[in-house]
C-alpha cells in the first residue's frame, strides 16, 4: 500500500503542478465569475442615448399612435422618478411620408441615414396590416436597423403596434375600445414547485416559484463538472501511460511494483485531481450561490450521488485508459484510439437534450442505468425538479460498481501485458485476449 | 545461501523459444555474467527474475523466496531501455524510486551518492537539462538506493564513456565488498572476464557455459598462441596445425588443430619471419563467445 502511495503522490504531484491545472482550476472559476459579476455590473449600465426611429406608415392608421405610445414611455421610462436620473433611452418617432412612387429607393436612403448615424432604426409598415387575411404581402412590418434581430426597440414596436391593431379590428367589430384591455388581459401560466407537509410538524410549505433556469441550471451544471472531472482525472492516464512505456519508464517502475501497483497508483492519482478539481469547483459554487442568497437553488441531495459517481467513473474509465495505453506503442497510436476511447464520455453529451426534455422517458432512464453514463446522466435527472425513482441511483450505483470492478480487473490483466509489448498497436481482439489469459 | 536459483525455466512468446529449460543458480556476494548475443533470452531471464513477465514452465527463487508475483524491497533492477520522468528533478525522482523500493526515507543515501557521482549540483535540476552520459548515472543511482542484497543490471556499461564507466565499476565493486550479489548481462567480454565469478552464456535461450573464466578456458582446452611478428599476418597464410586466424592489428591469435604441436607452428614461424612474441594461452572469453555463436560455429563445442 505504501508503494502505491507514492505513485499516487508523484501521478497527484505531477498533475496539479503543471500551469494547464492551475490555470484550468483556479482561473478557469475565476474568469466565470468575473463574467457572470462583468455581466451583472454591467446590467445596471445600460445605454442612455435616446434613439430616433424613422416610421413609414403605409397603413396610415399607426404613426400617430406610435409617435403618442413613445411620448407616453418616455414621460414614465426614461428618468428615475426619485432621483431624477436618466437610466433608459428615449424613444424618438420620426415619420416619413411614404414614397409610392420610388419605395426602393426611399428605403435606401432610410438605411444609409441609419448608417450615418442620423437614425437608430426606421420601420415600414405595410398597408394591409389591418387585414392581413388575403393580403399578407402587403401587411408586413419591417424593423430595419444595424442589429435588428438583437435590437430591444423592435420588441416594444411589435407590441405596440399589435396592441393597436388589435383596438381597431374591435371597433370595426363594434365592440367599445375600453373594453379591449381586459379582453387582451394576458393571465401567464406561472411554474410552481409542490408544496409539501412536514410529517413531524404538519406544517404546510407553500410551493415556490421557479424559472426554466433555476431548473436546468444545477443540472446541467452538475452534469458538465462530471464531464470535465473525467477529463482531468480519466482520460490523460491514455497519454500518460504511452509516455511511460515510449520513454521506457514502465519497465523501470515494474521492477518496483507490481503491475496492479502501477495502475492503481496511477489511477488513484487521477482520481486525486478529480477529487482536488470537484472539491474546488463545488466548495467555491456552494460559497458563491450561498454569498448571493441562492443557495435554495443548490440541489445538495445530489451532491453525495455526484462524488460518489465521480469516483467510480473515475475510477473505471482510468482504469480502462490506463490499459488502453499500455497497449499502444506511441503517442501516434493513442491519438488513432484517442476518439474510439472518448465514446463512453462524448455519448452522453448528445443525450443531455432529450434527457431534459423527457426525463422521465424510457430512454432518459434506460440510458442512465447504462453503466457508462450513468454517472453523468444519472446526476443529470437526479439535478432536476422531479427527481428519479429513489431505485434509480441504487440500481445505477450498482451497476456501475460492477462495471468499474470488471474495467479494473480487466484493465489490470492488459496492462501487464501491453507494458511490455512493442511495435504495432494491438487489435481489440487481442486486449481481450490479455484480459481473459492475463 | 543461493542468491538465485532458477530451475527449467521455459518461455515462448508464440512460436518463438525465448528461453528454454534454463538451470542456473548465483551464491550469495558473487559477480555473475550474463553473456550472449542480441536475443538469445538474456533479457528475458532478467524479466522473468523480476516477475515482470511469467514464465510458462520453470521455478525461480530469488534471495530464498519463490516468486509470487510481489516485488522484492531488497532486490535492484536497472533494465536495458532506460527511463526516467524527464519532468521530474533529479533529487526528487531518486527519492521517489528509492522510498518506492525501500518504503522509507532514503534523503542522505541520496545526498551521499549524488556528492559520489558529482551530481549535487543538478541536483534542484530537471532529468531533461541532464545529459545522456548523466542520465545513465542517474539510473543507476535509482537502482542502488538503497543498498539491495540482489543487484540485477542489463547492459550496464553500454553508452558510458571511460570515465563514467570507471565510476560505476567501482560502485560495483564497493558494493560487492559490502555484500550485494550482483547479475549483469554485458557485451563486453573484457568487462566480463576482469568482473565477474562466474560467466554464464545464453544461446538461442539455452544455457551452453556457466561457470568461472578459468572453468570455462579449461574446457576450451589451451589451443590458442598469442603472437606478433615482423610481417604481421600476411606470413600467417596456410600454417601447418593452425586452424583459425584472428588478425587483432598488431598482435594475431591463432587457434591450434587439435593434434597440433606448439613447438612444430613456432618452428615453422621462424623459417617464415622473426617472431617478436610468442605465447601458448587458454582461449579468450571473446574468442569462445565466437566459437559459439559465431556464423557456422558448433554451439558450445570446446
Amino acid at each position: 500500500m505504501k508503494r502505491v502511495l507514492q505513485i499516487i503522490k508523484r501521478e497527484y504531484l505531477a498533475s496539479v503542478r503543471t500551469k494547464g491545472f492551475i490555470i484550468g482550476l483556479v482561473l478557469a472559476p475565476l474568469v466565470m465569475s468575473g463574467s457572470a459579476l462583468a455581466m451583472w455590473l454591467l446590467s445596471g449600465h445600460v445605454d442612455t442615448e435616446d434613439k430616433t426611429i424613422a416610421v413609414v406608415d403605409r397603413s396610415g392608421i399607426l404613426a400617430d399612435t406610435l409617435v403618442r405610445k413613445a411620448e407616453e414611455r418616455n414621460a414614465e421610462a426614461v428618468y428615475d422618478s426619485l432621483t431624477g436620473e436618466k437610466k433608459r433611452p428615449a424613444y424618438l418617432i420620426e415619420i416619413v411620408r411614404p414614397d409610392g412612387a420610388d419605395p426602393e429607393g426611399q428605403t435606401l436612403r432610410l438605411s444609409d441615414r441609419v448608417r450615418r448615424g442620423d437614425l437608430h432604426a426606421f420601420v415600414v409598415i405595410g398597408e394591409a396590416v389591418l387585414h392581413p387575411p388575403g393580403d399578407e404581402e402587403n401587411a408586413r412590418i419591417s424593423y430595419h436597423a444595424k442589429a435588428a434581430a438583437i435590437d430591444e426597440i423592435r420588441g416594444w414596436m411589435n407590441g405596440t403596434i399589435n396592441w393597436r391593431l388589435r383596438h381597431w379590428r374591435l371597433s370595426e367589430a363594434g365592440i367599445d375600445g375600453s373594453d379591449a384591455e381586459e379582453v387582451f388581459w394576458w393571465v401567464p401560466v406561472d411554474p410552481m414547485g409542490l408544496m409539501s407537509q412536514d410529517t413531524e410538524t404538519g406544517a404546510v410549505k407553500t410551493a415556490e416559484r421557479t424559472t426554466e433556469a433555476q431548473a436546468l441550471i444545477p443540472a446541467a451544471v452538475l452534469f458538465f463538472l462530471m464531464f470535465i472531472m473525467v477529463m482531468m482525472g480519466a482520460v490523460p492516464q491514455l497519454y500518460a501511460v504511452v509516455e511511460e512505456k515510449s520513454q521506457r519508464i514502465a519497465e523501470v517502475l515494474l521492477g518496483l511494483v507490481t503491475p496492479l501497483q502501477f495502475m492503481a497508483g496511477k489511477v488513484l492519482g487521477g482520481l486525486a485531481v478529480s477529487l482536488t478539481g470537484s472539491g474546488v469547483y463545488l466548495i467555491g459554487g456552494i460559497l458563491f450561490f450561498t454569498t448571493l442568497g441562492l443557495d435554495d437553488h443548490i440541489p445538495f441531495h445530489v451532491l453525495p450521488w455526484f462524488v460518489i459517481y465521480m469516483v467510480l467513473n473515475v475510477v473505471m474509465l482510468g482504469a480502462a485508459y490506463s490499459a488502453l495505453g499500455s497497449a499502444c506503442s506511441d503517442p501516434k497510436d493513442a491519438q488513432s484510439i484517442g476518439f474510439p476511447a472518448m465514446l463512453p464520455v462524448l455519448i452522453p453529451m448528445f443525450l443531455v437534450a432529450p434527457v431534459l426534455r423527457q426525463p422521465e422517458s424510457a430512454v432518459a432512464t434506460w440510458a442512465s442505468l447504462f453503466p457508462p453514463f450513468t454517472p453523468t446522466l444519472m446526476v443529470l435527472r437526479m439535478a432536476l425538479p422531479q427527481g428519479v425513482p429513489a431505485w434509480q441511483p441504487w440500481a445505477g450505483l450498482a451497476g456501475i460498481c460492477l462495471t468499474a470492478v470488471l474495467a479494473v480487473w480487466a484493465a489490470g490483466r492488459v496492462f501487464r501485458v501491453g507494458l511490455l509489448v512493442q511495435g504495432k498497436a494491438p487489435k481489440l481482439g487481442t486486449m481481450i485476449r490479455w484480459a481473459i489469459s492475463g | 545461501m543461493k542468491a538465485l536459483d532458477i530451475e527449467q525455466l521455459t518461455k515462448t512468446f508464440g512460436t518463438l523459444s525465448a528461453v528454454e529449460d534454463l538451470s542456473l543458480s548465483v551464491e550469495e556476494g558473487s559477480i555473475y555474467g550474463f553473456i550472449g548475443p542480441n536475443g538469445s533470452g538474456k533479457t528475458t531471464t532478467m524479466r522473468m527474475i523480476m516477475n515482470i513477465i511469467y514464465p510458462d514452465r520453470g521455478s525461480i527463487r530469488v534471495l530464498g523466496k519463490t516468486s509470487d508475483g510481489a516485488r522484492l524491497e531488497n532486490v535492484g533492477y536497472m533494465p536495458e531501455e532506460r527511463g526516467l520522468y524527464k519532468k521530474m528533478k533529479l533529487r526528487e525522482l531518486l527519492l521517489f524510486y528509492g522510498e518506492l523500493r525501500g518504503g522509507r526515507s532514503v534523503d542522505a543515501e541520496v545526498d551521499s551518492w549524488l556528492e559520489r557521482f558529482d551530481l549535487t549540483s543538478r541536483a534542484r535540476e530537471k532529468l531533461e537539462t541532464l545529459s545522456k552520459g548523466m542520465s545513465q548515472k542517474v539510473q543507476f543511482i535509482a537502482t542502488i538506493i538503497p543498498r539491495p542484497d540482489l543487484l540485477i543490471l542489463d547492459e550496464p556499461f553500454t553508452g558510458l564513456d571511460p570515465v563514467n564507466a570507471d565510476i560505476i565499476r567501482e560502485v560495483l565493486l564497493d558494493l560487492h565488498a559490502q555484500g550485494t550479489t550482483i547479475i549483469l548481462s554485458t557485451h563486453d567480454m573484457h568487462l566480463a572476464e576482469t568482473l565477474c565469478n562466474r560467466i554464464c552464456m545464453i544461446f538461442r535461450g539455452r544455457k551452453v557455459l556457466d561457470g568461472s573464466l578459468q572453468e570455462i578456458q579449461q574446457e576450451f582446452g589451451q589451443d590458442t598462441v598469442r603472437l606478433r611478428t615482423a610481417d604481421g599476418s600476411s606470413v600467417l597464410r596456410d600454417l601447418p596445425g593452425v586452424e583459425k586466424v584472428l588478425d587483432l592489428g598488431q598482435e594475431q591469435e591463432l587457434r591450434l588443430a587439435r593434434e597440433a604441436d606448439p613447438q612444430q607452428v613456432l618452428k615453422e614461424l621462424v623459417r617464415r619471419t622473426r617472431v617478436l612474441g610468442f605465447e601458448i594461452a587458454r582461449p579468450s572469453l571473446h574468442d569462445i563467445f565466437v566459437r559459439i555463436a559465431g556464423p557456422g560455429a558448433e554451439e558450445g563445442k570446446p
